[in-house]
């Protein structure tokens, strides 16, 4: 496990006794898009400002490339570009000279700019205040000023927040790409499940600064199905069959209704049923929404 | 590092009203003399017949304290709320760059600032003089630097307040209260103890003590800046 970009063990962070981060422990692989969800105030933030060094833990550690956060923060702070909730501009500039000031610290050839400007396709308003931006195109300036310096790990915060449909698949996009293209692993935090399921290999859930939730999102999804439909000419006959592969299932309405199962064994079932010359008409996958699934994860321990 | 984000910082005052401002403390303290002695002008001419330059030197010197305060105080504000406006500083903390190198920065850029105006008071109180018809062959050079760059440094101490105040705080109601009030108060600071550093500014120019004066303003300053270096350096960014 040592390609983890990202790895807290036990962190804390408290304010005024009161948690707002609780033992976490984030694990992120190199090349991920990880998708760290949750309500709002449940810790998001927090946490994001504790892997950027911007608050400091009141317990555990932080280590991100391998390295400690408090020992080595400028080197990690080198490779890693950020996008902390709302954008951060200075409104008087322009897009170019807001990328200059952050040149300036950073270093790197001014080339760098215009390269980041085209990849946030932003290179035609470049050269007018920043304060006359929509807010899709500070979001925007705010990724390319996170892309400056080369990063290979790319944290942003609800860079989707307040945008309108057509700016958030502008965002996804952009940042689905940035695995594929430049090899950067992203942590891309939201409160929107819909919305991660769509770019993320990976998701965490927070709730109330737990980590409730962290895996792929190909079994989060596995974890949506609750069951499958058949449809088949003979139901009685083929419930037996089902039954006897160790299925738990009950006829209705003619059709056959039975619990999740894993893909080896609809397989098996569908296969057995052909071999003895059922018609299988229909094979339905009765599915909940992630959205449910979410509601239920976040809201679990919350119902009176 | 440091001169990385100073570079920086230079870029980001331009257009934010700061070099106006600069340039309007110094000015505006010489163009008010420039009337109080073009109004009175046989009358102050007559009283500082010995010393034309130094009537003059004296009169400015007594609105520099006023200036200076107020000075610091604005610049020292609207620096830092080029950073607050948009919560800048998580963006710029967030830059492999420590803190420490962030705040010396803005420190050397108030200081240089601040500079500029000294020099400009300097320079614009030697043309009102000989404006005024002051001998060229007397101009009292060291006076003329002495009273630009003695007060400044006396009042380091402040500017390290205001500034660490200004930086820390996102509601700047508080340090330009603070600093408006010891603007205020530095008129009647010629009634005050000579330890008080809001007196500083003018013993540093009139004396007695001049040169330690500036020396113990730039150690209390030295001390301030440092507390609110390690302060800023802990500090939560939110």
């Amino acid at each position: 496990m040592t390609d983890m970009v990202i790895q807290t063990k036990g962190l804390y962070k408290l304010y005024k006794k009161r948690a707002a981060v609780e033992d976490l422990n984030l694990e992120i692989a190199r090349g991920d898009i990880y998708g760290f969800l949750g309500p709002n105030g449940a810790g998001k933030t927090t946490t994001i400002r504790m892997l950027l060094g911007l608050i400091q833990p009141t317990r555990g550690s932080i280590h991100l490339f391998g390295k400690d956060l408090k020992k080595e923060k400028m080197d990690i702070l080198r490779r890693t570009g950020s996008l902390v909730e709302y954008p951060s501009y200075y409104g008087h500039l322009t897009a170019i000279e807001n990328l200059e000031t952050i040149r300036r610290i950073t270093g790197g050839p001014k080339a760098r700019i215009a390269e980041v400007l085209d990849i946030v396709s932003l290179t035609k308003e470049a050269k007018r205040p920043v304060k006359g931006y929509s807010l899709g195109m500070k979001q925007r300036l705010g990724i390319a000023a996170a892309l400056l310096n080369h990063p290979e790990l790319l944290i942003l915060d609800e860079p989707t927040n307040g945008l309108d449909p057509s700016g958030i698949q502008e965002i996804r996009e952009l940042i689905k790409q940035m695995p594929r293209q430049f090899g950067i692993t992203v942590l891309v935090s939201s409160h929107l499940l819909s919305e991660v399921e769509l770019m993320a290999d990976k998701v965490g859930i927070i709730r109330e600064g737990r980590l409730v939730y962290q895996d792929t999102i190909t079994n989060l999804t596995a974890a949506a199905s609750s069951g499958f439909r058949l449809s088949v000419s003979e139901p009685e006959a083929a419930l037996m069959h089902a039954l006897e592969l160790g299925c738990s299932g009950v006829l209705n309405r003619g059709m056959m209704e039975l619990g999740a199962m894993s893909d080896a064994k609809v397989a098996l079932l569908v296969k057995r049923l052909v071999e003895h010359q059922h018609a299988v008409y229909r094979v339905e996958e009765k599915r909940r929404s992630l959205e449910d699934i979410f509601m239920q994860i976040v809201g679990e321990g919350n119902r009176i | 590092m440091m001169l990385r984000a100073l570079s920086a910082d230079w870029m980001k005052i331009r257009g934010k009203g700061i070099w106006f401002l600069t340039a309007l403390g110094p000015i505006g303290l010489v163009a008010m003399q420039g009337l109080n002695f073009g109004l009175r002008y046989d009358y102050l001419m007559n009283q500082y017949a010995d010393d034309p330059w130094g009537g003059l030197l004296h009169n400015i010197a007594n609105f520099v304290p006023i200036a200076l305060f107020l000075g610091i105080t604005l610049i020292s504000s609207l620096m830092a709320n080029v950073e607050h406006q948009l919560s800048s500083w998580k963006q710029l903390l967030a830059l492999p760059i420590s803190r420490t190198a962030v705040f010396s920065a803005k420190f050397v850029q108030a200081f240089l600032l601040l500079t500029v105006s000294c020099i400009l008071l300097s320079a614009g109180t030697a043309v009102l003089g000989l404006l005024l018809g002051m001998s060229p062959q007397e101009i009292p050079y060291v006076d003329l630097a002495r009273v630009g760059f003695a007060p400044m440094l006396a009042a380091i101490p402040l500017l390290a307040i205001q500034l660490w105040m200004s930086m820390t705080l996102k509601n700047q109601g508080l340090p330009v209260g603070i600093g408006i009030t010891a603007s205020v108060v530095s008129v009647f600071t010629y009634q005050f103890p000579n330890w008080m550093p809001l007196k500083w500014p003018v013993l540093a120019y009139v004396g007695p003590g001049e040169v330690k004066v500036v020396g113990a303003g730039l150690c209390l300053g030295l001390v301030i800046s440092l507390m609110g270096l390690i302060h800023f350096n802990r500090r939560d960014v939110n």
